[in-house]
């Protein structure tokens, strides 16, 4: 069964798809060159027969155009509409206000189903229709919908006509489709539509249940948001961001793959070192550092002296987080046998940072290693401040640099691309996590992506710190700034595998291998990387 | 018949992890003798690959971190399970918890260097999380 017109209640064989897709566009075609009004309720009113009899309803609708029906009394495509923009003018869209709710649909709901077997099922359930005509890699937004007439909840004074109903899914899809019309309109500076159109997705919103529901309600906010240019206050207290990130480290097992993933990597830099530096780039927590030190207490030969630089933002109340988390370092490194020396430094950027604040010793004395997790793309939202940055981490001649990072791309210059590659990441994303348990941590966790979500939709200059780049993209600056790929070996795969396997949160995480880079997703979409690199020679 | 503790020590050393754990609910005595470290220890590394390191070094960062009982129960008895698709995660609220243990189920012949590796760096990364609590909270 095609996986993806399943959920808009099509029974379809993936075997039948290369033919159902040929008579969809045979039609397609047909309805394009036809001019003459007779079929002119094909167009308008969409009729929807047995949904899992699609084939013979293509069928049938071919048949029509040789054979063009009697002229019947049908609902005429009016509706009434409150805003003075036609909301028609939106091409495909399911996007106007409806009065009440017997008066339905003259919407053409069109989608295009991508030949045969080339629709990879993957990608979130949620977003069926708009994940079904976009090639695997992200990066190319969607191509709006094309063919098939979607299904209806229309009644046809067509008696000889069986008409099924179908609500949710429908208005699931209609719901996606509102919220890309919601964006194309703020893009378009259309305050009155924009406005008409967020109401309407909160309304649609509330018949979704589930992750559908969470993304939907979080993105329609963030576009509400920029509407009506009431902007987050970025200045949120860092320990509350910090304990969203614990419930989510604990929900999840994204953060893990990246600490196991980066940890493995340093650990074959240090191997032979005696003396080795960490500068950790976003300390938090200090949750990555327990396994390394681990680790290194148990090297063969014994443990090298241990040397941690955690660098943090700001914290309000002359609270010192980072000295906590170095405490704590520091007793657990004295419980296993780990020479240990920690400093923290507090930085409103990353571009604040100078080489020589850091106390650096040689490189045959002390390896070094330079970890990022999710830090390096709020860089990207000032000018040279990326490029700043990437040369502090070559004056640090590091052994090593760990970087991890979400997979997408959130940073485009065309608003509607970027939110379009938000929706399905984050859509994705709450998809994996609906299978760990409802409890507060996953309340946590939605609340901390949520705030990525706003971050990205609501912001913008540099207030906009949620600028995620791709792997593809983050490999180019890091080789055009001076770094050579370092290859994450087996053991990272292996032990990524296995803490996955592990998790009991559900069975559709997969670890991938990208060239030497590692890739977690869910089912078939990556959702972040880890890479490792070093300075060229 | 109340055996001499040494001779029940002994006698536990060629236990298997079932065993050693149904052991422990005999009586008090037994259960004493069978949560011993140094049993536990036999258990895990009996049937592990070699990391490197010595023995003494092993023994004194694991009985730092929590112990070889703990090790085993929590990380690798369930590195050993076949692989199957996740059980229900309802019942637990932490992604650690662990699963329950198998009575009667055969141990495995052997866990490789990235499950001793995995389950060390977990067991690390749960006597942290402890330290959390002890402190004045997250």
């Amino acid at each position: 069964m095609d996986e993806l017109l399943a959920v808009l209640g099509y029974k379809v064989r993936s075997s039948d798809m290369a033919d159902v897709a040929q008579k969809l566009e045979q039609l397609e075609m047909a309805m394009g060159t036809a001019q003459d009004d007779g079929i002119s309720h094909l167009a308008c009113d969409t009729i929807h027969y047995n949904p899992s009899d699609l084939s013979g309803w293509v069928d049938s609708m071919l048949s029509e155009f040789t054979n063009p029906p009697p002229p019947q009394s049908h609902k005429s495509a009016v509706f009434r509409d409150d805003s003075e923009y036609d909301l028609r003018a939106i091409p495909g869209v399911a996007a106007y206000p409806q009065a009440d709710e017997s008066d339905k649909d003259s919407c053409r709901k069109r989608m295009k189903t991508s030949a045969g077997g080339s629709s990879n099922s993957g990608g979130s359930s949620l977003l069926a229709p708009a994940a079904v005509s976009s090639p695997s890699s992200s990066s190319s937004p969607p191509p709006p919908i094309a063919a098939a007439a979607a299904p209806s909840s229309a009644l046809i004074a067509e008696p000889t006509r069986p008409v099924v109903l179908i609500d949710s899914q429908e208005a699931g899809v209609r719901l996606v489709h509102t919220l890309l019309a919601c964006a194309e309109a703020v893009q378009q500076d259309n305050v009155k539509l924009a406005d008409a159109l967020v109401k309407h997705t909160g309304l649609l919103a509330a018949s979704q249940t589930g992750a559908m529901r969470k993304v939907a309600t979080y993105f329609a906010e963030a576009l509400a948001r920029r509407i009506y240019k009431i902007y987050p206050q970025d200045c949120l207290d860092p320990s509350y961001s910090d304990t969203l990130e614990m419930h989510f480290y604990e929900t999840c097992p994204y953060l893990k793959f990246a600490h196991f993933t980066a940890n493995q990597a340093i650990l074959e830099a240090f191997a032979t070192a005696n003396r080795v530096h960490v500068i950790d780039f976003g300390l938090k927590q200090g949750m990555q550092w327990p396994a390394l030190m681990q680790a290194l207490a148990l090297r063969p030969g014994g443990p090298p002296a241990f040397r941690l630089t955690g660098i943090g933002p700001p914290q309000p109340n002359n609270t010192d987080n980072l000295q906590q988390v170095g405490w704590k370092l520091a007793h657990l490194a004295e419980t296993i046998g780990v020479e240990f020396e920690f400093r923290g430094f507090v930085a409103n950027s990353l571009a604040d940072l100078e080489p020589e604040m850091l106390d650096l010793r040689p490189a045959d004395v002390e390896a070094v290693a330079v970890n990022s997790v999710f830090e390096l793309h709020r860089l990207l939202g000032r000018s040279a401040g990326m490029d700043k940055v990437l040369s502090t981490i070559k004056a640090m001649k590091p052994k090593i640099v760990t970087v991890v990072e979400q997979e997408a791309n959130h940073n485009g210059p065309v608003f509607v691309d970027r939110f379009t590659e938000a929706l399905h990441y984050y859509s994705s994303l709450f998809d994996s996590l609906e299978g760990s348990t409802a409890s507060q941590d996953l309340v946590m966790s939605e609340l901390y992506l949520g705030r990525q979500i706003c971050n990205v939709v609501a912001c913008e200059g540099g207030d906009r710190v949620e600028r995620h780049e791709t792997l593809t993209q983050w490999r180019a600056r890091m080789e055009s700034a001076g770094f050579d790929p370092v290859h994450l070996g087996s053991n990272a795969y292996k032990q990524a595998s296995m803490l996955l396997a592990l998790f009991a949160g559900g069975d559709g995480y997969r670890v991938e291998e990208n060239n030497g880079a590692l890739m977690l997703g869910w089912h078939t979409r990556p959702l972040i990387a880890t890479s490792a690199w070093q300075l060229a020679r | 018949m109340n055996l001499d503790e040494n001779l029940l020590y002994e006698v536990l050393k060629h236990a298997d992890a079932a065993t050693l754990g149904r052991a422990a609910c005999v009586s008090k005595q037994w259960h004493r003798t069978a949560q011993d470290e140094r049993l536990w220890e036999l258990i895990c590394t009996k049937h592990w690959a070699n990391i490197g390191c010595g023995n003494t070094q092993l023994r004194s960062v694991v009985l730092a971190l929590g112990g070889f009982r703990r090790l085993h129960s929590q990380y690798l008895w369930p590195l050993s399970k076949p692989q199957s698709s996740s059980s229900a995660s309802g019942s637990s609220s932490s992604a650690w918890a662990p699963f329950p243990p198998m009575i009667g189920a055969k141990p495995p012949a052997r866990w490789g260097k990235d499950e001793v590796h995995l389950s060390l760096s977990l067991l690390s990364i749960r006597y942290y999380e402890k330290m959390n609590f002890g402190n004045r909270g997250r």
